[in-house]
């Protein structure tokens, strides 16, 4: 019995991919306290040590063809610990998405609606996301093309007209960082961006060509990380040391494009390609938790499960951070230590024990 | 606000349950029954103006206080 009856191709897959990690773009600001002006080079070996995470992953997925986590926890761990351990995934899933609700509600309190109350602001972007999950996968699949685009033409443009702002000197102390806030940045790094390409498990079985997962996984990956890593170079060089004290430092490098007193004002630009990426990514985590929990539940369908489950997540956010202050001490210190038993414990442990059952075993041998 | 909210579920609850019902999907109807009702037990405690307890004070609690495995 499927759940989901669209299929996807492997473009798309790297579309979206690119989408959920670029989603992720802003919150790079978590660690430029850190890591400071060394923040690219977190960047750079984040993202070489996800792509071994990611290899990972791909080969357990490619190990279950048109399986997703749920079932592939249930063949590996047996039915009853199998559940346990899928419900735990889905509570990690669904922690995300208040998060990044919390995360767009906050920035546009800040910087483009202080009037504007934040559950208003929430409601309409978890509708629109809510929608995109009812269509299913192939619409989240579609429109990803046309958001990742629009961001990546956004980031080279600010990246042009940012060009007479930047200052090479800014990079300099270079390799300036203590070996433990090394660990803990790449760690960060790895953990918040790039790890959650985990959420895939449950999107690769709609892939028509499994073959192919590896490659646009990987370079799905490779473009977000390239996107990521323009971002930090952008506000690094433009904005240097100062960058460690803004909350959001990409937003205010590029309030500074001033070209001639005409082109000016094109924060805003940040701001739309934050909330359409954010979109995307809240779309492939919503659409994870839902479709985890119809299959754990055993449903026919999950399409009544997506409003409840919408609505329990705007009614998370509000309380999950109290302040914007906590956010950032709850990703720097207690997040990444959460997500090692979901991003690298379990995958590795399932592909060990796969291969140690011979699983799977062929049918009717 | 709390008549708003009221008639914002009801209408949820008018657009999922008749399929749920032609269709015979008693499971599907339980399953959104409840996750209906923790929704609303939610928002009802959040517009009445309670303070709920984080999630995340629990892995807090597990991470720093028992395990000892945080980042300084």
């Amino acid at each position: 019995m499927r759940l989901e009856k669209g299929v996807i191709s492997s473009s798309q897959l790297m579309f979206l991919v690119t989408g959920l990690i670029q989603g992720s773009a802003l919150t790079v600001a978590f660690i430029t306290k850190i890591a400071k002006q060394d923040i690219w080079l977190v960047v750079l070996s984040g993202l070489v040590i996800s792509l071994f995470l990611a290899l990972i992953y791909i080969s357990l997925a490619q190990k279950f063809p048109s399986k997703n986590l749920i079932q592939i926890n249930d063949i590996i761990y047996g039915p009853y610990v199998g559940k346990l351990i899928s419900a735990l995934y889905l509570y990690f899933f669904l922690l995300i998405i208040p998060a990044n609700l919390r995360f767009i509600g906050d920035f546009s309190l800040t910087y483009l609606m202080p009037e504007t109350p934040m559950s208003v602001i929430l409601i309409m972007f978890m509708f629109i996301c809510a929608w995109a999950v009812r269509k299913g996968i192939e619409v989240i699949a579609r429109t990803s093309i046309i958001l990742v685009v629009i961001t990546i033409i956004i980031s080279l443009f600010t990246f042009v007209l940012l060009l007479k702002d930047m200052q090479l000197t800014n990079f300099l102390p270079i390799l300036e960082l203590s070996l433990k806030d090394y660990i803990q940045s790449t760690h960060i790094m790895m953990a918040i961006p790039f790890g959650e390409v985990l959420v895939f498990f449950m999107v690769i079985p709609y892939v028509n060509n499994i073959k192919q997962a590896k490659s646009s996984v990987l370079l799905g990956l490779i473009i977000g990380g390239l996107t990521i890593l323009s971002v930090t170079v952008k506000f690094i060089a433009v904005l240097g040391i100062t960058s460690t004290i803004m909350t959001s430092p990409y937003f205010e490098a590029v309030r500074l494009i001033d070209i001639a007193g005409i082109i000016t004002r094109l924060e805003i630009l940040v701001a739309i390609g934050l909330l359409i990426t954010v979109f995307l990514k809240v779309s492939i985590f919503y659409y994870a938790t839902v479709l985890g929990i119809a299959q754990l539940l055993n449903l026919r369908s999950y399409l009544p499960l997506v409003l409840p489950i919408g609505i329990i997540c705007i009614s998370l956010s509000f309380f999950l951070y109290a302040s914007p202050v906590e956010e950032v001490e709850s990703a720097v210190s207690i997040w990444p230590i959460w997500s090692i038993p979901f991003e690298l414990l379990f995958p590795l442990s399932s592909l060990l024990i796969a291969k140690i059952r011979r699983l799977p075993k062929k049918q009717g041998g | 606000m709390i008549f708003l909210l009221i008639l914002v579920f009801i209408v949820i609850g008018l657009i999922e349950v008749p399929v749920l019902i032609r269709n015979k999907h008693w499971r599907e109807l339980i399953a959104f029954s409840f996750f209906l009702l923790v929704a609303f037990i939610m928002t009802l405690l959040q517009t009445l103006g309670v303070k709920l307890p984080s999630p995340l004070n629990s892995i807090n609690y597990l991470i720093k206080d028992i395990l000892h495995l945080n980042y300084g």
